[in-house]
């Protein structure tokens, strides 16, 4: 039983590879218009005076944060999923018409949410919480679609073959359980419309608009309990479960070690939940809350480093690898960007550190560094390993590939060293005085030195930018005119020349 | 020696020389601030830590062979070793946890440190530090502590040059008083705190007709009385100086100098004068001053002395 | 005992649910009642303040500019007192911000006026060479939404207790009271008279028109916010 071939069904999988280049396109190319529009205000009026509320900044940067992370990660990770899950439980979509059925209404009712969420957004119909900007309607959208991932996670592992939850399995389902608790607790909110009854009227006002449960100090509380934790269950957990499959799977060689997967496992989630606090350092919040967020910040770079180091050691004597293929580059380094942001984190966590570098450009710089050299290259690399055995054709071009990392990698050098300088600059000069100990520098000074980073960020950003159309046209071009395979390869991906 | 260690020593060296431009830049470069200090040392280790590690596990990928057990699963065939978690990765692990639980419950628990204490012992070191200072500051100094005090709060709204920014009409500080603002003093009159305290200058109903026949205040005069006193006091024989010895006088003085408690000095800036206007804010023709008054006392005197030095030799 | 766990999904999925379930309610309920409370001299918004406060969200400028001071003297020194807990009382959603590409603006309303505002809203790098921050000219046009502003305070009212038309102390030993209108057309009332004082101190024609008309353009309610940001 054990090796008879599976047809796995990738109807589902494909669907959100799709969606995750569409939404990587879009999500991308407002960062880019945004980090330029710093460097260049012209620029928010791009599509002239009578759009600019559309495209001034303000209104374009959580359509930015919100496309990515709910656009590119979250299809990034739904695609995997509908891969590495069949896979890894030796059991097909195809064997359950039920499952295949909720699996394709998850897609479609994730579009048709996404598409909300962006015209809603541009509209201007936000409630300001970072990374919960949507309003009522649709969190219900989100809450729906998230039910169904957990039916098809679940269904998936109840018809399961294989007795044993292989790792990735873990971190989906962390991604799932956690996403799911601190969405909902942070999206309480009281649709304005319920009041109309209190007082007798009928339509009052807009229907969207909703008040935030929670007030002031309680609401930042609840606010950076999800904030730094969706950054845990959106950008680091699933993430992890992606290279847990795809670099043993694309290098062929055996995890290091079951021990250090367990225990950082089981680490990352009893600490990261408690590491919030530092959103909120010298905030009006409880100065033991705040104590705590640095403290377990600093213990939480262990159990991150384990799960990188046990790749890295994965990849132990196959330096060969390494240097041939631009696939396994892309995990490799995204393995040492994770290492870079999970000490990052944790330095800019301690608060005498965060005195200066919260509210800058280093915090921004630390977003990125996770974002684009993480997650990024990882989900990046997750699609092309997957092209070939879903499409069932060669990868279209190696070179292309090859490029495409010495072009980004470029781009998060220049996007990271530029947030470094301007952020450690800017925090530094608003605290400077001079010598009769007045401020020495008025805010405009310490905006206007920042012009230089804020372009070489802008072009680094677009550097990434185009390496993720390279990418898009490198996948086109494999499921359109790739050499056929008959068979699929084990472990290294064919790739054209 | 290796090429990726020379790598990592060229990436470290890069960003180093970058924090380092950076704090060079700064006024005072760290200045003494163990925040700057402690942002910078962090910045430092973070690179050195990641760099060096990296290069330690990239050296086994390239000199190391892969062994050990492995485990009876294999999940889409990949396999699983049963080696042993590393061992610093396990001693430090176990350290931040027990360090953790320290600092928590021993070293600093619950609420043995409090953010605003930090912050009232960080305004009392300042405030000491700067008091025994200020005491010597006098003259040119105060003028460019003044200066410096302005270019970070007044700007917005003054200008550069503190002719009164020409967008949005803050007055012109060269000047004592535009003859717009005096004839709207005269014209309105005023209550405002320019003595410090509550003061009115009655309106035009109330101020008397230069001839003192009881009848008010004429436009013609109103106008002649603004150019004399905007335009400092000069011209002695002119119809303006006649009106203001009329009326004006018992208030505020034979040449504009002001009458303690009574009217203010009009003539040029005095230090009470612009320590008022930044305690109480002021309200008139041009617009709303807003009230200024978290500047502690020698920055208002600086202020003052910038002010009154703006308008000198004109 | 290893990979015990691990062949038992449910009992696996409540271990991962309740590992990372209780540090949430460590971090979050203790304080929850006492972070709550007003301090004194903190008043709830008027109609004309919340319809502005939407404004100021649904520009994001909450993407650039803080409200919050944090207690260090260079921080004080700049904006004004160091934010206390109790000022946020009435504040749905927070409005802290994470991003200080702006200058912090929690107590704008004590350094900067109606008509500074009215000249950078327009054009900001007028105002302050350099700047970096977009211009909102279409804000002297667009109208802003009363109804839905007044939604909000009814239901800050009937949901959360927020007090309207009851006396709130003052720092000074004095009473307060802000008052809530019992219809919309009250509500459109009041924010129209409040709106005249702030426009009265502009000079701009669109919205003088406009008001003159008997409605309120957003400019002017996003100003009477940051008027109120003290
Ligand atoms: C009854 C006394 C009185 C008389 C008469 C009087 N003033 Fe005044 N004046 C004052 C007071 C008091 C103030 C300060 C008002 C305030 O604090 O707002 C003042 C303020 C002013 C100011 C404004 C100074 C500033 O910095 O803005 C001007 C200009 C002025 N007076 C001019 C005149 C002229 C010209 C006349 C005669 C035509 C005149 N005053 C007559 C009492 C008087
Ligand atoms: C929000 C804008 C604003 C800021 C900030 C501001 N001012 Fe003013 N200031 C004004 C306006 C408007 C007036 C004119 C008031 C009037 O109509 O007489 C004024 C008036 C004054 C006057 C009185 C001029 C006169 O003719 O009587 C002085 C002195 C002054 N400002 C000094 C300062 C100083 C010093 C600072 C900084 C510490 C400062 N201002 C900050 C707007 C501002
Ligand atoms: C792209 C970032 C950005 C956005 C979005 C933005 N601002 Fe600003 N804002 C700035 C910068 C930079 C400054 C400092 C330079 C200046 O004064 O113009 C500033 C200054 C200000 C000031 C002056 C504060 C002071 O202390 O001088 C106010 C008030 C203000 N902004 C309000 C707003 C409002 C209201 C919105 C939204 C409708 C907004 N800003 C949106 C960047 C931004
Ligand atoms: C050990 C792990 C980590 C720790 C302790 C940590 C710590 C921090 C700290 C201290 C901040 C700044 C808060 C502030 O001052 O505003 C921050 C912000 C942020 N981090 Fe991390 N970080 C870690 C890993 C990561 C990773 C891997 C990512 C992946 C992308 C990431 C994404 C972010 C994001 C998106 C923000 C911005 C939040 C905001 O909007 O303000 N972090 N993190
Ligand atoms: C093409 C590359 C990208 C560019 C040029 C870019 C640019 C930007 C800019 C300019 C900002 C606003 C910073 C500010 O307010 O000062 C931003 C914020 C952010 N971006 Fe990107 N971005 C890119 C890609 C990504 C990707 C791929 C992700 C996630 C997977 C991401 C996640 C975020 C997040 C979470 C924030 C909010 C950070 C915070 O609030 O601290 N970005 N980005
Ligand atoms: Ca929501
Ligand atoms: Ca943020
Ligand atoms: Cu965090």
């Amino acid at each position: 039983m054990e090796n008879r071939p599976l047809e796995y069904d990738y109807t589902v999988a494909k669907m959100f590879m799709l969606t995750t280049v569409v939404f990587g396109i879009v999500g991308m190319s407002i960062g880019v218009l945004l980090a330029f529009e710093l460097a260049f205000p012209g620029l928010n009026t791009i599509l002239g005076k009578s759009a600019a509320q559309y495209t001034a900044f303000g209104r374009l940067r959580p359509l930015h944060t919100d496309a990515v992370a709910f656009g590119f990660t979250v299809s990034g990770i739904f695609a995997t999923w509908y891969y590495v899950g069949q896979r890894v439980l030796k059991v097909s979509m195809a064997e359950s018409k039920f499952l295949m059925f909720i699996g394709k209404l998850q897609f479609w009712l994730y579009v048709v949410g996404v598409a909300a969420a962006v015209v809603s957004l541009f509209m201007g119909y936000t409630t300001s919480k970072e990374y919960a900007e949507f309003e009522w309607p649709i969190d219900i959208a989100i809450v729906v679609v998230w039910v169904l991932w957990g039916v098809s996670i679940f269904g998936l592992i109840g018809i399961r073959r294989e007795k044993s939850l292989y790792i990735s399995v873990w971190y989906y389902i962390a991604t799932f359980l956690g996403v799911a608790m601190l969405y909902l607790f942070n999206n309480m909110e009281i649709p304005t419309m319920l009041a109309t009854d209190a007082i007798g009227e009928t339509n009052m006002g807009s229907w969207m608009h909703s008040v935030s449960m929670y007030a002031g100090t309680n609401d930042a509380l609840v606010q950076w309990w999800y904030g730094h934790n969706a950054v845990a269950f959106v950008f680091t957990v699933p993430i992890i479960a992606m290279i847990y499959y795809f670099l043993p799977k694309e290098s062929g060689q055996a995890i290091y070690s079951y021990k250090l997967s367990l225990l950082s496992f089981w680490g990352l989630m009893f600490v990261y939940l408690w590491a919030g606090g530092h959103h909120l350092l010298y905030s009006t919040v409880p100065d033991w809350v705040q104590t705590m967020g640095s403290i377990f910040s600093i213990v939480l770079i262990l159990p991150s480093w384990g799960s990188a180091i046990n790749m890295l050691l994965t990849m132990k004597g196959e330096w060969q690898q390494v240097a041939s293929s631009p696939l396994i580059k892309f995990m490799v380094l995204a393995s040492t960007f994770y290492m870079f942001s999970t000490l990052e984190g944790p330095i800019q966590a301690i608060k005498s550190v965060n005195a200066i570098a919260h509210f800058t450009d280093w915090i921004v710089g630390h977003v990125h560094d996770g974002t684009l050299g993480w997650v990024g290259f990882m989900i990046m690399a997750s699609l092309f390993h997957m092209a070939p055995r879903v499409f069932k054709r060669e990868l279209y071009s190696k070179s292309l590939m090859a490029t495409q990392f010495w072009i980004q990698t470029l781009g998060i050098v220049f996007y990271f060293t530029s947030m470094w300088i301007s952020g450690i600059t800017q925090g530094m000069m608003w605290r400077a005085h001079d010598e009769y100990g007045n401020l020495a520098y008025s805010f405009i000074d310490t905006v206007n030195v920042l012009h230089p980073y804020y372009a070489l960020r802008g072009t680094g950003g677009l550097l990434f930018l185009i390496g993720f159309f390279m990418f898009s046209y490198n996948i086109y071009k494999t499921m359109t005119a790739g050499k056929r395979l008959d068979s699929e390869p084990a472990n290294a991906s064919p790739m054209g020349a | 020696m290796n090429k990726l260690y020379l790598w990592g020593l060229i990436i470290t060296a890069a960003m180093l020389g970058a924090t380092y431009a950076t704090v060079g830049y700064q006024k005072g470069g760290l200045n003494g601030d163990i925040v700057n200090m402690l942002a910078i040392a962090g910045a430092v280790a973070l690179v050195i830590i990641t760099i060096f590690v990296v290069i330690k596990y990239v050296r086994q990928m390239q000199t190391d062979t892969a062994t050990g057990e492995l485990a009876d699963e294999s999940w889409d065939n990949i396999g699983e070793y049963k080696n042993p978690v590393p061992f610093g990765w396990a001693i430090i692990f176990l350290g931040t946890m027990i360090w953790g639980m320290w600092y928590f419950l021993v070293g600093y628990p619950v609420n043995a440190f409090s953010q605003i204490g930090q912050y009232n012992e960080e305004v009392a070191e300042k405030t000491a530090q700067f008091e025994k200072k200020y005491a010597n500051v006098k003259g040119d100094q105060l003028v460019n502590m003044g200066e410096s005090v302005y270019l970070v709060e007044c700007v917005a709204c003054h200008g550069l040059n503190a002719d009164g920014n020409g967008e949005i009409d803050a007055a012109d500080l060269n000047q004592r008083i535009s003859e717009k603002s005096v004839k709207y003093a005269v014209i309105h009159g005023l209550t405002g705190k320019l003595l410090g305290t509550e003061s009115a200058m009655p309106d035009r109903s109330g101020l008397m007709n230069a001839n003192n026949n009881y009848a008010p205040i004429t436009d013609t005069e109103i106008d002649a009385v603004a150019k004399y006193v905007a335009d400092g006091f000069k011209d002695k024989n002119s119809a303006g100086a006649k009106v203001f010895a009329g009326t004006c006088v018992m208030c505020h003085g034979a040449n504009g100098e002001g009458v303690a408690g009574m009217a203010p000095q009009i003539n040029a800036w005095n230090s009470q004068l612009v320590v008022n206007v930044l305690d109480y804010g002021k309200v008139g023709t041009i617009g709303k001053m807003p009230i200024m008054d978290r500047l502690n006392p020698k920055q208002k005197e600086a202020i003052a002395a910038y002010v009154m030095s703006l308008s000198k030799g004109e | 005992m290893f990979h015990w766990l691990e062949k038992h999904p449910f009992l696996f999925a409540v271990g991962v649910f309740v590992t990372i379930a209780f540090a949430g309610l460590i971090e979050i309920v203790p304080n929850f009642a006492q972070a709550s409370r007003p301090t004194i001299g903190t008043k709830p918004y008027s109609t004309l303040e919340i319809a502005g406060r939407q404004v100021y969200i649904k520009n994001g400028c909450n993407t650039c500019h803080s409200q919050l001071i944090r207690p260090f003297k260079a921080e004080t020194d700049r904006y004004g007192h160091y934010s206390l807990s109790g000022e946020y009382a009435y504040d749905r959603p927070f409005l802290w911000g994470s991003k200080r590409t702006g200058p912090d603006l929690m107590r704008v309303g004590n350094y900067r006026t109606t008509e500074w505002h009215e000249n950078h809203m327009m054009d900001p790098v007028k105002i302050v060479q350099g700047s970096i921050m977009p211009a909102y000219p279409w804000l002297f046009t667009t109208k802003a939404d009363i109804e839905t502003a007044f939604a909000e305070q009814v239901t800050d009212q009937e949901f959360f207790g927020v007090p309207y038309n009851k006396p709130i102390p003052m720092k000074d030993g004095t009473t307060q009271v802000v008052k809530l209108a019992k219809s919309i057309a009250g509500a459109n009332a009041d924010a129209l008279a409040e709106a005249k004082k702030v426009a009265s101190k502009m000079k701009n024609q669109d919205v003088k028109d406009i008001v003159a008309h008997g409605e309120v353009p957003e400019i002017v309610a996003l100003i009477a916010y940051l008027n109120s940001l003290k």
